[in-house]
């Protein structure tokens, strides 16, 4: 009987422990609705000084990158703009890994619940975790590289603010790790990001993230990317990428081709 | 959670929103062709073809529209092969598998591929009805 009233007591202080760490029900913010980010698959559009968009070549300034990883960066721009980046979502095959989840197109979705927010992206698609509860980061011996990491955040006020690590980030992208984006941004495994996820108003909502890498940057990287409600009604659909990949990767050469119609690459393959 | 404001302060935060998501959508216009990098196409060049539709690919990661368009008279049509958005992003702005129907005439303009081959990132299209879809101007 008294094994029993401890474990009652034991039960009681832990729901009691976790209610406070993670936000009551009624005290969370409505972010329903169906979104979509504003403005090209860039990841900082901010850092943008001429061309540099998905479908255009030209430079673009760095993020405050070390002259190592810059050097790093400046071969993925030459690759890119000779469609040999070996971009990891072509293959169609893996997740677009954090923080390039929260630079997708198609549409978005922030499921809020009290121990948990879900960020479901149309593309992919992808689904990153932010744990609420009060639970910590696991050990570092504990842990491995994942494309999302591990998020554990907390609430203040309207303001989501979420710590994610282990992130599977190297600076190969032959390697299959996450890149950013297009442009061929790669960030260390040492990467860290602090994001601040809120709703501005009912139809926009904003991520700041500040981007720290002890290996790759030399200063913090603080980005921000903004989402836009999408009409009352807006479907979500499947986002079958290996339907009709007419875009897949070379192996051989790195190079992203086009098939034709029947199945062969056309042009030049080398 | 929710404020009271004026009228008048609601009207201008609706206008600069407004203007938010019209320079986003301006600005996000290249995410139509998101899977992969566009660099193989030609970004300074708009090619038009007409021709026949063979086939609308309505589906992930990118839709293809399959043009046959006579090159010379008498010869074989050349199959053009025209990449366009997701059907997820394209069904959102009133795009339908129905849209290019089979065997329809349509002049449509593309980013060609740099290397000559017979493909193109798709820019708009007109029928014969005069109707048209995407960037016609």
């Amino acid at each position: 009987m008294k094994l029993l009233g401890g474990a009652c007591v034991c039960v009681l202080l832990t729901a009691a422990l976790v209610s406070a760490q993670s936000q009551s029900r009624d005290a969370l913010p409505d972010w329903t609705g169906v979104w979509q980010m504003m403005g090209g698959t860039v990841f900082d559009r901010a850092t943008a000084k001429s061309e540099g968009g998905v479908l255009t070549r030209g430079q673009r300034e760095q993020p405050p990158y070390n002259a190592e990883w810059e050097a790093i960066y400046q071969r993925n721009l030459k690759l890119r703009d000779d469609s040999r980046l070996p971009d990891p979502i072509n293959t169609c095959g893996t997740p677009a890994g954090f923080p390039r989840l929260m630079n997708l197109p198609d549409t978005y979705e922030f499921v809020v619940r009290p121990e948990q927010t879900w960020i479901l992206t149309e593309n992919g698609p992808n689904t990153l975790r932010i744990y609420t509860d009060g639970r910590a980061h696991p050990a570092p011996e504990d842990r491995w590289p994942t494309y999302t990491g591990d998020s554990v955040g907390h609430w203040e006020g309207d303001t989501l603010v979420f710590d994610t690590v282990s992130m599977r980030m190297s600076r190969y992208p032959e390697s299959g790790d996450t890149v950013l984006d297009r442009t061929g941004l790669v960030l260390s495994d040492a990467a860290h990001v602090v994001t601040r996820l809120r709703k501005v108003n009912d139809e926009l909502m904003e991520a700041r993230m500040v981007i720290e890498d002890a290996k790759a940057l030399t200063a913090p990287w603080n980005v921000t990317k903004t989402y836009r409600r999408l009409q009352k009604g807006t479907r979500v659909y499947d986002y079958a990428c290996a339907e009709n990949n007419r875009n897949p990767v070379d192996a051989a050469t790195g190079r992203t081709l086009i098939l034709g119609p029947d199945g062969k690459p056309l042009g030049d393959v080398k | 959670m929710r404020s009271i404001e004026p009228s008048g302060v609601r009207a201008v935060r609706y206008l600069i929103v407004g203007l938010l998501v019209t320079c986003g959508l301006l600005a996000g216009s290249p995410a139509l062709v998101a899977h992969h990098a566009g660099t193989m196409f030609s970004e300074d060049q708009t090619k038009e073809l007409t021709g026949t539709v063979k086939e609308f690919q309505f589906t992930n990661p990118h839709s293809w529209i399959q043009v046959l368009v006579e090159t010379t008279p008498g010869a074989p049509p050349q199959e053009w092969s025209i990449e366009w958005g997701s059907p997820n992003q394209l069904s959102r702005q009133g795009i339908r598998p129905s849209t290019f129907k089979f065997g329809t005439k349509v002049t449509v303009r593309v980013r060609p591929m740099r290397d000559g081959s017979p493909a193109g990132s798709f820019v708009g299209a007109k029928f014969d009805d005069g109707k048209t879809v995407g960037r016609w101007d």
